[in-house]
């Protein structure tokens, strides 16, 4: 299959959702209340894996108002050593009771050795590299036909020994693993910018014919480096770097994650509604 | 599997500052000890404040989890919330699930209240709170009881609500947390 078929095939049938928001607790109620001004809600996978029936209850319900895109840290598609089928079957019987139109996961690793680090660590920008991911994502798919959509980390460790520049490793991954791309503009900018380099140029070398989801979020700096903490309003370089990507790429959603310092919820929509229009206003959807 | 050897050293590397500090103490032979053959002398060209930085990620990452897990701890302690997270988080997170980082915190920050104290005084308490309310929903305790010295009701009030006043809120506590069968729902009494 020739890449643009592949690419199309991908993409031909994921609905245009528009903007929405990565669930966090404290929204819960107020967010049910709001339902018209959030087109879908993104739900960390991992907090319902093994959850108690009370935690099911809250997925349920959630599942009533809006359309849940399911987002998992812990699958570690990244990791050298087997990935753990354990993990695998669980995730597989939580996204077929969603039934959602996509799912995502990172390009990283969070399991290695025993251990389990929460959050993604970057991986070598290595051929080896690329077959790990592909191996692992062949795997996954097998067991789970919903289309797979890779997120890009901000990291700042560079592994030594790097073959490919890293927007060139990201479209390798996709390619092989035949992935859709959920990029998050705040990473990419907190990432190319603490590296010394240009986030355009970064964006400029990446597949964007497959963003499916694209995620935003606000930061902070600290001495002199950004950082992603998602608990600060959106910045406006955010905003243009989003604006950009909309622009080009055929996005089917935009998310907002907050996920600390909670403001009253009509100043979180109100960036949702920021971005909806953005998407709105290059025809991604109505 | 050089690799999957490289990824256990850099996660290593990431949470574990004695293992990092000794790293960076002799690079190439710590690489060679942890079984790295053909990559042991480019790890000996990792950044060492690259590390640091990705340390300072992950640990950001996990108190922004065990905030939301230990949500009245967090607002009972305030700002020193973070920094006794760093003094916790020295080391990889215990267990695979999220919950279990946030139950080893509150352990830590009781072992800690019992050796150097803790200000305000009822925080321990607090934290066992939160922590066997954890311990309940996600390890399906069928019955679980715990007795505490402090007003909980009260201060979980006060706290919900905004600020809490100065007061020493010593009251007996009982908390009990049952479900009548695993898979039913999780009940709770605070008397
Ligand atoms: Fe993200």
């Amino acid at each position: 299959m020739g890449r643009k078929t592949e690419i199309t095939n991908l993409l031909a049938n994921l609905p245009r959702l528009g903007a929405g928001l990565a669930y966090r607790e404290p929204f819960r109620d107020e967010l049910l209340q709001k339902q018209s001004e959030v087109d879908f809600v993104e739900i960390i996978g991992d907090h319902y894996l093994d959850a108690p029936p009370e935690r099911m209850d809250e997925l349920v319900l959630l599942g009533e108002h809006f359309t849940l895109i399911p987002h998992f840290t812990n699958l570690s598609l990244g990791s050298a050593e087997e990935i753990d089928p354990v993990y695998v079957e669980k995730i597989t019987s939580l996204i077929k009771r969603l039934s959602p139109p996509w799912w995502s996961e990172h390009i990283g690793y969070t399991r290695a050795g025993g251990m389990t680090l929460g959050h993604p660590a970057p991986l070598p920008f290595t051929k080896e590299s690329v077959d790990v991911m592909t191996r692992n994502i062949v795997t996954v798919r097998r067991a789970i036909a919903t289309p797979l959509i890779l997120e890009n980390i901000c990291s700042p460790l560079l592994w030594p020994g790097a073959e490919l520049a890293e927007p060139a490793f990201i479209s390798e991954v996709l390619t092989s693993g035949g992935c859709g791309l959920l990029l998050d503009v705040t990473n990419l900018l907190t990432h190319a910018t603490n590296l010394g380099g240009s986030p355009e140029d970064f964006l400029a070398e990446l597949p964007l014919d497959r963003v499916v989801q694209v995620h935003f979020s606000g930061g902070h700096e600290t001495n002199g480096r950004l950082v992603e903490s998602h608990a600060q309003p959106v910045s406006e370089a955010v905003w243009k770097l989003l604006d950009a990507v909309v622009a080009r790429a055929p996005v089917r959603c935009i998310c907002l994650e907050r996920d600390d310092n909670f403001p009253p919820l009509p100043e979180v929509l109100w960036q949702v509604e920021r971005a909806r229009a953005i998407g709105r206003q290059h025809r991604r959807w109505n | 599997m050089e690799l999957a050897l490289q990824q256990k050293l850099v996660a290593r590397l990431a949470t574990d500052r004695e293992f990092r500090e000794k790293f960076f103490a002799d690079p190439a032979g710590v690489a060679a000890s942890e079984g790295l053959t053909v990559a042991a002398e480019s790890f000996a060209q990792i950044h060492p404040e690259q590390v640091r930085q990705l340390a300072r990620v992950l640990r950001r990452r996990r108190l922004a989890v065990v905030g939301i897990h230990l949500p009245l701890t967090r607002k009972a302690l305030g700002e020193r919330f973070a920094d006794l997270f760093r003094n916790y988080a020295v080391s990889p997170p215990p267990g695979k699930q999220p919950f279990e980082d946030a139950l080893g915190f509150a352990a830590f920050l009781e072992q800690h209240a019992a050796e150097k104290g803790l200000d305000p005084q009822w925080a321990p308490s607090i934290a066992r709170y939160e922590a066997a309310e954890l311990e309940a929903t996600w390890l399906r305790r069928r019955l679980l009881v715990r007795c505490f010295p402090h007003a909980i009701k009260q201060l979980a009030a006060l706290l919900t609500a905004g600020e809490v006043p100065p007061g020493s809120y010593q009251r007996s506590t009982t908390a009990v947390w049952w479900r009548t069968a695993a898979s039913s729902r999780l009940k709770h009494w605070l008397g």
